[in-house]
């Protein structure tokens, strides 16, 4: 008999905790804590405890398929990737940028690094883009602007420093667990938590002041509480002065957004505004923690500028205990981001638009001259499939399917492509649409590394043979790479050859290495072997050019749908504890499915009382998008006038309600959070 | 001739183990003669991970791969038995030696009373234990109180009340352990409230409490609890694996100061870890309401509780619906029907705690409740014949 405890990185959000996988004679058995992990300390949530689950399920993908005559056979490498490769060339002979590529926040950086540079050298597209379009793209985006970097300032353990953790649009006790966890901590020692949020979350129930917040209004709030601020002098003057500019632009901007002006607009009453501000005003160490609640907005962009506004306002950043964080969604949204699998970037965030950047990458790459032309954005690429205008795509780990908005034109798009190549590790919604299907390993079955929220780099370590002929993503890439004659440019023997890579052309991972990541990982950014990484972002200056962090006055937009006569209630979407995302893995775990496993709608006793419906009963949910069916969950956490509905459902599929036409222009980002909505008898 | 209840100077004749060892290297020596006389077929273990601060559990059958196992980690806060009756428990036929805490051991014992494991098999080879410290404290502690890099350490050791560090460069810096405990480092809090010093439930339990003046170093003081303990110490000595000497009273007088300093201390722990709440077990429980409030419904309790022995776990029934399902957080029920199922063979082993992603101090609640059941006087794991407290699952037949 023979036992192994095998330590690596969690896959499902953006915590990054550590677990060890239990491989008994060969097949994994389960999941035992890692105590020496510093995220988790052994520590772990539902997903994680029971993440072991989907590993060896039936489903998993064993070989090859090509679809014929509308039917999946099974093939052999070789004949798929021989003709993946006969399908592609006739599209990139027409034109390269007629292929668009996928990449996936659940894949290590090894993965991704190699997708983008298979994507850029050998098909010659800059057509690549990730879930993060659908996330924090408006983080990226709107930190970049006024920062200079869009990634979160602190590290996890630092909240716990914290005198007051202001929490918008984000729900850590259940999304982020583990994050959680440091907040509660936070709370134990003194710390004052302020809650914004629609429903009256599991984290809002932990809270010293919660605001019951009007979905699409966070901008009201925000100027709102700076005006307060600055009315009692709370502001960082010093800070301004010599770490910021345009601050005068801001002051003009928030100078109409008064508490009583903007009561009726949040939801919020003045004087809870009036406290919130002075808490986090007053507070010595202020933190900020915010997720999707703020971004998936079609103003997710203008949400972000004014939480950077107000940490600025305060001085609230740079330092043990401040910051703006946004919690990343996915294991490894920010490693994927990191290696350039971006349609403007290239990895590093280098802009490949100047020439000496691509110089450079083409000498590195040993590659003929790379592609000048802007990629497409994810949901443009769906929308070019839709029209016409793009011919194959390749999809790694990525069910767009399910998480697009505006499921059947999604579909319709996939189909109308010539090629669609999905690699997977089941047979998802997106593959079963697919006319090449390729099975890849799953997180336990790969080496490489993850970059959790807190941009810590951290070991990925294979504890079992992946099923049937699966091959890890990159590895895919490379034979693909060999049969189109490019083999050369992807010599790697292991996932650390390509790290090595990885961090030759990527300044924020330059000194990290997989001997210096060992248990504890590292914070990027680490610009040489002997810096020891960095946890805490504009300590000194901002990474703008100037070193300024930049105000951006921002005024309240308003939403594309707001309730009317006939479309009453506001449709906000989101996850619970138990399950994630696409629940693709969760959904095959026999115990967080025995929690729950069908969709629901929370709606206010008051709403359900008007509509005549009670508990448990089906209804009706019609958007001015689609509609779907699903249950009646009654609860007063929800505010009145507000239904929510989980995103992991199959039985409730959420993006049969939402918009795909209607988008932030800059960032794409459709309306995801406050959808104008009705509820219906059957 | 070894005798049940006597204590023993032993010594290791192995050159190499005696180094890697701690104290001589005689436990690791005894497992070496175990496997390779074939009385066992395996050895369950701890071996390092990363580095010292990362205990990993470790099945050995190759008696050429003991070394690995060699030494202590007092970063080594798991419970063996949880990897024994979930992983292991698959091939019963299998004959373990297994070196355990004395928590580890009365897990051990009161699994194999509950008919989950067979004790028949395996040989509990115990160690003295004064507590153990959680890795990432430990870590931050060395960082924050004795000024050392954590990463720049490379061995620990608790002796006299101190932690002692030895650096890469040889420098020893200690620290005193009560004073690290005042603030918020030290111990696990379950183990600074543990009165087991000495693994009694296990067959034999080595260790250096009582070890004097020339034998320091390379002697462990070894107590032997059982006949099958008695057996195989006397085998591996006849074997020439081990050499034995008899204890001075002096040294047998010692090691009991020892064990009852640490008693007493482990009281003192207790009074303060539960004052202000009521004796009585239900007040206990809901005194403790604001804590399971924070509850996320993980199941790492559940899972991490080695005592844990329904076939089909109770808190997954969907019918009837009293523990409600697919929120957050669980009803109070929740931790009521694993107090039902768990606390009279709690061991205040820590695990529940150690793995509660919202630091819900499991431990001390169970702890507490735990010495009420005491008072029906049945203590958990003590020996094999008493029945488990309310006879309501015996071993099978």
């Amino acid at each position: 008999m023979k036992i192994d405890l095998i330590p690596t990185i969690c896959p499902y959000c953006g915590c990054g905790c550590g677990l060890n996988l239990v491989n008994v004679d060969g097949e994994i058995k389960g999941v035992e804590p890692w105590k020496r992990n510093p995220v988790n300390e052994g520590k772990l949530c539902p997903k994680g405890n029971f993440s072991y689950e989907f590993i060896n399920h039936k489903e998993r993908l064993k070989t090859p398929l090509i679809k014929e005559n509308g039917q999946f056979r099974e093939a052999s490498w070789d004949e798929a990737l021989n003709a993946i490769f006969r399908e592609l060339k006739k599209i990139i002979d027409e034109d390269p940028d007629l292929v668009a590529f996928l990449s996936s926040a659940r894949c290590t950086n090894e993965d991704n690094y190699v997708l983008q540079k298979f994507a850029r050298a050998v098909i010659g597209t800059n057509n690549i883009d990730n879930c993060a379009a659908l996330c924090h793209g408006p983080t990226v985006s709107g930190l970049n602007l006024t920062f200079g970097s869009g990634a979160m300032t602190n590290s996890i353990k630092d909240m716990e420093k914290a005198d007051c953790i202001f929490i918008i649009g984000s729900n850590p006790l259940e999304q982020h667990p583990l994050i959680g966890r440091r907040i509660l901590k936070a709370k134990a020692k003194g710390s004052k938590i302020i809650v914004a949020d629609p429903r009256y979350t599991p984290t809002a129930k932990h809270a010293d002041l919660f605001l019951p917040l009007t979905p699409g209004t966070d901008v009201a709030l925000l100027n709102s509480m700076m005006q307060v601020i600055l009315k009692e002098g709370l502001e960082d003057q010093d800070f301004i002065r010599t770490r910021t500019r345009d601050f005068e632009k801001l002051k003009k901007v928030i100078e109409n957004y008064s508490p009583d002006s903007v009561e009726h607009i949040t939801g919020i009453s003045a004087a809870k505004i009036e406290n919130a501000a002075l808490i986090y005003g007053e507070a010595e160490k202020s933190s900020i923690v915010y997720c999707l609640g703020i971004t998936e907005h079609i103003m997710g962009m203008d949400n972000v500028m004014s939480l950077a506004n107000l940490t600025m306002l305060t001085g609230n950043i740079g330092r043990e205990g401040t910051g703006l964080n946004p919690l990343r969604g996915q294991n490894n949204v920010q490693g994927v981001c990191d290696m350039g699998a971006l349609p403007f970037l290239y990895p590093g965030y280098k802009k490949y638009v100047l020439d000496n950047v691509r110089a450079d990458t083409e000498y590195e790459w040993n590659c003929g001259p790379l592609n000048f032309l802007p990629g497409l954005q994810m949901v443009e690429i769906l929308e070019a499939a839709y029209d016409g205008r793009m011919k194959a795509m390749y999809i790694m780990g990525e069910n767009p399917v399910f998480s697009e908005p505006e499921t059947m034109k999604v579909k319709e798009s996939l189909l109308n492509l010539e090629t669609l190549i999905v690699q997977d590790i089941f047979l998802t919604e997106t593959a079963e649409l697919a006319d090449f299907v390729l099975p890849a390993t799953s997180w336990a079955e790969k080496n490489g590394t993850f970059t959790n929220t807190e941009r810590r780099v951290q070991l990925v370590r294979k504890a079992a043979d992946p099923p049937g002929q699966a091959m890890e993503d990159w590895r895919i890439f490379c034979q693909l790479a060999q049969v189109m004659n490019s083999s050369e440019m992807f010599p790697y023997r292991s996932e650390e050859d390509i790290f090595e890579e990885i961090r030759s052309i990527t300044p924020q991972y330059k000194g990290i290495t997989y001997q210096r990541l060992k248990a504890d990982g590292m914070y990027w950014p680490c610009p040489d072997e002997d810096h020891p990484g960095t946890p805490i972002l504009h300590g000194e200056k901002f990474a703008t050019p100037h070193g300024l962090g930049v105000f951006k006055p921002i005024e309240l937009r308003s939403l594309p749908e707001t309730p009317d006569d006939d479309y009453p209630l506001i449709l906000s979407t989101g996850r619970i504890i138990f399950h994630y995302h696409n629940s693709n893995m969760t959904g095959k775990s026999k115990i967080l499915g025995n929690e729950i496993s069908k969709s629901f709608v929370e709606i206010n006793p008051k709403d359900a009382l008007k509509l005549g419906v009670s508990n448990q009963e089906m209804v009706k949910i019609i958007t001015r998008h689609g509609e779907i069916e699903t249950k009646v969950k009654i609860t007063s956490k929800i505010t009145h006038g507000i239904i929510f509905l989980p995103i992991h459902f199959l039985d409730g599929k959420p993006n049969l309600l939402t918009n795909s036409k209607v988008l932030d222009p800059s960032t794409k980002m459709p309306e995801l959070k406050a959808l104008a909505a009705k509820i219906e008898k059957i | 001739m070894i005798r049940k209840n006597q204590g023993y100077y032993i010594k290791s004749s192995d050159d190499v183990l005696k180094d890697l060892g701690e104290s001589g290297g005689a436990l690791t020596t005894l497992m070496k003669f175990l496997l390779k006389s074939k009385i066992v077929d395996g050895v369950l273990a701890v071996k390092k991970g990363y580095d010292i601060y990362d205990a990993v559990p470790v099945l050995i059958s190759d008696a050429n791969k003991l070394e690995e196992s060699a030494g202590s980690l007092h970063c080594g806060t798991m419970n063996i038995a949880k990897i024994l009756v979930e992983y292991i428990n698959a091939s019963p036929d299998l004959k373990l030696a297994i070196t355990v805490k004395p928590c580890e051991a009365l897990t051990i014992m009161e699994l194999g009373k509950r008919g989950k494991i067979d004790l028949n098999y395996i040989i509990m080879v115990g160690v003295n234990c004064g507590g153990t410290f959680p890795p990432i404290s430990t870590r931050n502690m060395i960082q924050d109180v004795i000024g050392v890099k954590p990463d720049d350490v490379i061995n620990e050791e608790i002796t006299q009340g101190k932690f002692l560090v030895e650096t890469r460069d040889h420098n020893i810096k200690e620290i005193n352990i009560d004073y690290l405990e005042d603030s918020i480092y030290g111990r696990r809090s379950n183990c600074r409230r543990c009165e087991m010093n000495i693994p009694v439930s296990a067959d034999l339990g080595f260790g250096n409490w009582g070890v004097l003046e020339d034998y320091v170093g390379d002697y462990s003081f070894v107590e032997v609890f059982t006949d099958k303990g008695a057996e195989i110490l006397d085998k591996a000595v006849e074997s020439g694996f081990l050499k034995v000497e008899k204890p001075s009273k002096d040294a047998i007088k010692i090691r009991a100061h020892v064990d009852n300093s640490m008693i007493s201390l482990a009281k003192d722990w207790q009074s303060k870890d539960f004052k202000g709440t009521d004796n009585d077990i239900l007040k206990i429980f809901s005194h403790y309401d604001g804590e399971f409030n924070k509850c996320i419904k993980c199941m790492g309790c559940r899972d991490a509780c080695p005592i844990c022995f329904c076939e089909e776990c109770t808190l997954e029934v969907k019918s009837p619906e009293w523990i409600n399902q697919g929120e957050i957080p669980p009803s109070p029920l929740f931790h009521l029907e694993r107090l039902i199922h768990m606390v009279e063979s709690c061991t205040n082993c820590g695990q529940c705690e150690d793995v509660c992603p919202v630091d819900i101090p499991l431990a001390k609640i169970w702890h507490q409740i735990n010495l009420r059941v005491k008072d029906l006087e049945y203590s958990p794991g003590m020996d094999e014949e008493t029945l488990v407290l309310f006879d309501l699952f015996k071993r099978p037949e």
